[in-house]
């Protein structure tokens, strides 16, 4: 648990220092999704923390369930997530036509005074 | 009650759909909702309603609606009405209009939600409803714009998300009471997310790019009611937890001198403003229990402000010292600078007085400072100078040439913009009933004092002084990296309060 727990916050902590190290900006977006990603894994983790079966009414009785709430509310953030970087590439794409290299420093000296 | 809550609070979605669907009926619906909301707040006033409501089951969504939300339900239903009036003759399609209520409806659900994930869900709903809307003219500069807040706030967003499920190990439960007793480290997270959104200290250092680079009627809603969706919910933790209050008052101060530091050396009016309002955040924040009213005249001061700033010859204060603006629009900027000074007869001066007595010892020298900046920093607009011009109101503005905003503002001031005024400034004047208590000889002077030290160091010092504030913080990568400092220092100050609490 513990180990897994590590992991997972290694995950986020590589996408947050891919979105300040890497210049380009579709590579941010997608170090964003990685840190989304482990943000998501952690969820799944703390879920577990009470057992692994399926939150599913059956007639065996008194198993380890996972505990459906982290779950149910990581699906919305999952969701909102994938519509937020969709909506992200639409702006790079529009960006990208007077910006080809999409590096940020680029992007930053043409639009900012 | 409870239905009502619940129908007033899904109306503006479905409605934002029923524009696109209806796009000739758009301004008329839009501005429909907003008085809607605003019948909701003075519902809630009238009533003096103290409401929680608990949906579906145990793991539902929880709300709470008393007071506090009046006042920011209210202000955001003002602010939205006049954007609304002043862009009723601009021509904006009607995807403006239902972005503008969707937004205008997920800010109502931060104001009234008590559970960390129904907030999360309305604070992402917002940053894509005001990227859409800074978005709108769709040139590269107002897409980068847009981008830069929409990356920034998701990456807080992520944040807050670790510390939400933190809260929910501990407790088993989301509502904003699992604060307590949850450890340091979710507290941090949270607040993390709600600095950022909120426009906070060094984490809102975003702000002011985005809020004055943007069309003025969205500078307006944003800088009027789309920030205060990341301050209420701090307002609310620290109201309901003891333990979180001196954290909250403490950002509360030192964002106010942050953001007045900054706007006093500021030569662009909008950037000027945009600054001004992460120190009024502090405000709000300084004084939790009071916060309302203080969001309140700020929200309206501050869009009126922005509006003005739209039809205004320049944005440089150079320039305008140069070029008389008409004689009305001074007198509309005038009230609104008034106001924000704290110059009795308005509402600002209410806010000020409310908020001061509510300071705990420590903080007062900070905010008075702030006070004196806010003074000072408003001189620039009170001192400009202005003539009558012949053909009253029609003379030609010229476009905003950084923006590129195409005709927004089309060549005349439209009456809209009048209108919009009557809303902003006569809802200053009427806020008053809230606490005429403060209208006492006593309490007249301190403003009054501040004000006349505030514009002698303008004449004396500030109007001539040309200091250029690097905007190096400002850059992309120093957004994202200050993120990580504030998330050590805000745990720091968490661990060590909770150390000496127990």
């Amino acid at each position: 648990m513990t180990v897994l727990e590590a992991f997972v916050f290694a995950t986020v902590l590589c996408g947050f220092f891919g979105i300040i190290f890497k210049q380009n900006l579709v590579m941010k977006i997608i170090s964003m999704d990685i840190m989304s990603t482990g943000v998501i894994a952690y969820y799944i983790l703390v879920a577990s923390r009470t057992g692994l079966f399926t939150p599913i009414v059956g007639n065996k009785n008194n198993v380890a369930y996972a505990d459906p709430v982290p779950q149910a509310v990581i699906l919305t953030a999952i969701v909102i997530g994938f519509s937020i970087q969709a909506l992200m590439l639409v702006g790079v794409m529009k960006l990208a036509k007077n910006n080809p290299t999409l590096e940020i420093k680029a992007i930053e000296k043409n639009n900012m005074s | 009650m409870t239905e009502i809550t619940i129908a007033w609070l899904s109306l503006p979605f479905f409605v934002g759909f029923v524009i696109y669907l209806f796009p000739k009926l758009d301004r008329i619906l839009a501005l429909s909702i907003a008085v809607i909301s605003a019948a909701y707040a003075t519902q809630i006033f009238v009533e003096e309603l103290v409401l929680n409501i608990q949906l579906v089951d145990n793991f539902g969504v929880t709300l709470t609606v008393d007071q506090l939300s009046g006042f920011f339900i209210l202000t955001n239903a003002l602010v939205t009405a006049a954007v609304i009036i002043y862009c009723w003759q601009t021509g904006k399609t009607a995807f403006f209009y239902m972005q503008l209520i969707i937004l205008h409806g997920s800010v109502n659900a931060t104001f009234i939600c008590a559970d960390f994930i129904s907030l999360y869900v309305a604070l992402e709903v917002i940053s894509i409803a005001s990227f859409l809307l800074i978005a709108y003219p769709r040139t590269d500069r107002s897409i980068w714009v847009g981008l830069r807040y929409l990356f920034t706030s998701n990456v807080a967003m992520l944040f807050y998300l670790v510390g939400a499920v933190l809260v929910y190990q501990a407790h088993n439960s989301f509502s904003y009471a699992g604060l307590r007793g949850s450890p340091s480290e979710a507290v941090a997270l949270i607040f993390l997310g709600l600095l950022v959104k909120g426009g906070i200290f060094v984490s809102g250092l975003w702000l002011p790019l985005t809020h004055s680079e943007s069309e003025s009627p969205v500078s307006a809603v944003l800088s009027g009611v789309v920030v205060k969706a990341g301050v209420f919910p701090l307002v609310r933790c620290a109201l309901i937890l003891e333990e979180i209050d001196p954290i909250v008052r403490l950002f509360g101060v030192i964002t106010a001198v942050l953001g007045v530091g900054f706007a006093v050396f500021e030569k662009d009016s909008k950037r000027m403003l945009a600054f001004h309002t992460v120190s009024q955040l502090g405000f709000v924040l300084a004084a939790p229990m009071v916060g309302g009213f203080y969001a309140l005249t700020h929200g309206l001061v501050k869009s009126a402000l922005f509006l003005i700033t739209g039809v205004l010859p320049s944005r440089d204060f150079k320039q305008l010292q140069h070029q008389p603006m008409d004689t009305k629009i001074w007198l509309a900027l005038a009230i609104a600078s008034f106001s924000i000074s704290g110059f009795p007869l308005l509402s600002g001066f209410g806010a000020k007085v409310l908020t001061s007595k509510n300071l705990l010892p420590w903080q007062v020298i900070g905010m008075n400072l702030a006070a004196l900046g806010t003074a000072i920093s408003f001189a620039k607009f009170i001192f400009l100078p202005h003539q009558k011009l012949a053909g009253n109101g029609d003379q030609m503005i010229k476009l905003d040439e950084k923006t590129g905003e195409q005709g927004d503002e089309g060549k005349k001031i439209q009456p809209g913009f009048w209108w919009a005024m009557v809303i902003l400034l006569g809802g200053l004047v009427g806020a008053n009933v809230f606490y005429y208590q403060a209208y006492s000889l006593q309490n007249t002077i301190k403003p009054l004092a501040t004000i006349a030290l505030g514009w002698a160091a303008y004449l004396a010092v500030f109007k001539k002084l040309v200091i250029k504030i690097p905007r190096d913080l400002e850059l992309f990568d120093h957004l994202m990296g200050v993120m990580s400092l504030m998330l050590i220092l805000l745990f720091w100050i968490v661990w060590t309060q909770t150390q000496y609490l127990t």
